[in-house]
């Protein structure tokens, strides 16, 4: 790939959430609710937006796709062009990186990016059936494989080639417990122990209730703009240093070893290339744990720890808030949950108000530099971003 | 009939229909259209014997539409014992780990709307 050319340097400068859990407003209400509080964070006027970039996958269960321009009508700017954009799990990191590579190039000088998702109404089973469409349908989805039981797939594989146990991956869901504990936007807002999640029943072995994260309801949106733009309005912002992409096999069987995520490698190499560091620069990460599994395989495919050691640093603290590299200080996906269409946003929400002093509580102490990563289904599509503190 | 439904017949007769590169020999599932090593578009067409051995797995207690009454089932990543390619399926009446260790030798069976059926050999 051609190295980027940038116009512009790119900064958040405003972030807005909803909480996250069961919601009772439509989709496109919280999709405005989360829009309106990352523009008041930002201190600007709708009308300086110049373009939406709006993350959904399943608009379709709340009667509303094609969000962009219903969220840009009720901002008050029907004029301003949207974009409505999909990729799974993985939705709000895309559309996120699409955001920075527009104002990058000089194109807008502030966008609006908004992710959301709203399916808690339609059932377990529901979302258990629509969210295996996310798969390989033809290999995977079609034969039974619900998303608990591809990563379920990539556990048992790392049980059987690493010294690892179902212990192991527990403890990623009461560290995760117990950050989204000091977080009031949280879905599951609730401490729990290594036996909690031991006992919790088998979704698909070996994985338990407690190692999936929930189906949530919730919108993320921030503000992305250049830095001329930031310092004129005067408000809290932090630059976008690094942005990377990558791909995988969609199916699992396409990849030779079932304990790696090959996009997360490929989008982290490209992030820490752009921004000039390397793992060991980062100071704490928001990373994709749909399930702990997937927790343990990112910290070692963002370069944080060697293959098979991922689960050593979790027994030892070196990811608890408190720890070297702490990871998913929010909660996570796990305890702070997974709107599916709207996480990859969230983590950046995360990610500004650590580095701006906003995270109360669950602040990471003198964090300079913070990462995000979000995926696509197993992994078949991914975005790493790096952002610094002014 | 379409490469997929080509595959599916092959399923059907317990084999895997695979394409191997006329260039660089490397094997892909049929319904790749340009090879994943070298990038050219001739195939020919290899047809593999459906045995392997489990490379991974997992038992889905709690299915998808249409998967509740063959709940509990496996859902199989089967490394094949002729090539180094992977196919993954669905395995009937497996209720726990000791049921189906990884190396376990299985077969392909069938397809239905189940997708691709795999057994224990």
């Amino acid at each position: 790939m051609r190295s980027a050319r940038f116009v512009e340097k790119v900064c958040v400068l405003g972030a807005g959430s909803t909480k996250y859990g069961k919601l009772e407003d439509s989709i496109s209400d919280i999709t405005v609710q989360a829009s309106v509080g990352a523009i008041e964070s930002a201190g600007i006027e709708p009308k300086e937006i110049e373009a939406g970039y709006i993350s959904n996958v399943f608009g379709v269960a709340d009667k509303q796709v094609h969000l962009g321009p219903v969220v840009m009508s009720n901002l008050g700017i029907p004029e301003k062009p949207s974009l409505s954009i999909e990729s799974a799990c993985g939705s709000g990191s895309v559309s996120f990186r699409e955001a920075f590579a527009n104002v990058a190039a000089g194109f807008y000088d502030a966008v609006l990016v908004t992710g959301v998702e709203k399916v808690t109404h339609t059932g377990t089973e529901w979302t258990t059936t629509y969210f295996s469409y996310c798969s390989d349908f033809f290999y995977e989805g079609q034969a039974g494989a619900s998303f608990p039981g591809l990563f379920a797939s990539m556990a048992r594989a790392y049980l059987t080639e690493f010294k690892a146990t179902e212990e192991d991956f527990a403890r990623v869901a009461v560290k995760n417990h117990e950050n989204g504990l000091l977080n009031p936007k949280a879905h599951l807002r609730k401490k729990i122990t290594i036996d909690d999640v031991l006992s919790s029943a088998v979704v698909a072995s070996p994985l338990k209730l407690y190692d999936c994260c929930p189906f949530s309801d919730g919108a993320s949106s921030v503000i992305l703009c250049s830095e001329k733009f930031a310092k004129e309005h005067g408000g809290d912002y932090v630059k976008v240093i690094g942005s990377g992409r990558g791909g995988s096999p969609a199916a699992l069987q396409g990849r030779e070893h079932m304990t790696t995520i090959p996009s997360t490698k490929l989008a982290a190499q490209a992030a820490y290339k752009m921004a000039g560091i390397t793992a060991k620069d980062v100071d704490f990460a928001e990373v994709h744990d749909c399930f702990t599994i997937a927790e343990i395989v990112d910290s070692e495919d963002l370069g944080f720890f060697e293959k098979g050691k991922g689960v050593d640093a979790v027994r030892e603290g070196r990811t608890s808030r408190n720890g070297d590299i702490p990871i998913n200080p929010s909660g996570g996906l796990k305890s702070k949950g997974h709107p599916i269409g709207a996480t990859g946003v969230g983590q950046v929400v995360e990610v500004y108000e650590q580095l701006t002093g906003k995270a109360g509580d669950r602040t990471v102490k003198d964090a300079k530099i913070g990462l995000t990563q979000n995926f696509g289904a197993t992994g078949a599509s991914c975005a790493v971003h790096i952002f610094q503190s002014v | 009939m379409s490469a997929k439904q080509e595959f599916v017949e092959q399923a059907k007769a317990g084999k895997i229909l695979a394409r191997k590169c006329t260039k660089c020999n490397h094997l892909h599932l049929s319904t790749v259209y340009y090879c994943q090593n070298c990038g050219a578009k001739e195939f020919e067409n290899a047809i593999l014997p459906g045995q392997g051995t489990v490379a991974t797995y997992t038992i889905i207690t709690v299915p998808p539409a249409g998967f509740e009454k063959y709940t509990p089932y496996a859902w199989v990543v089967l490394k094949l014992d002729s090539s180094e390619l992977r196919v993954s399926g669905f395995m009937a009446n497996i209720k726990t780990p000791a049921d189906l260790p990884v190396g376990t030798k299985a077969k392909i069976t069938g397809f239905d709307e189940r997708g691709i059926l795999i057994e224990k050999q």
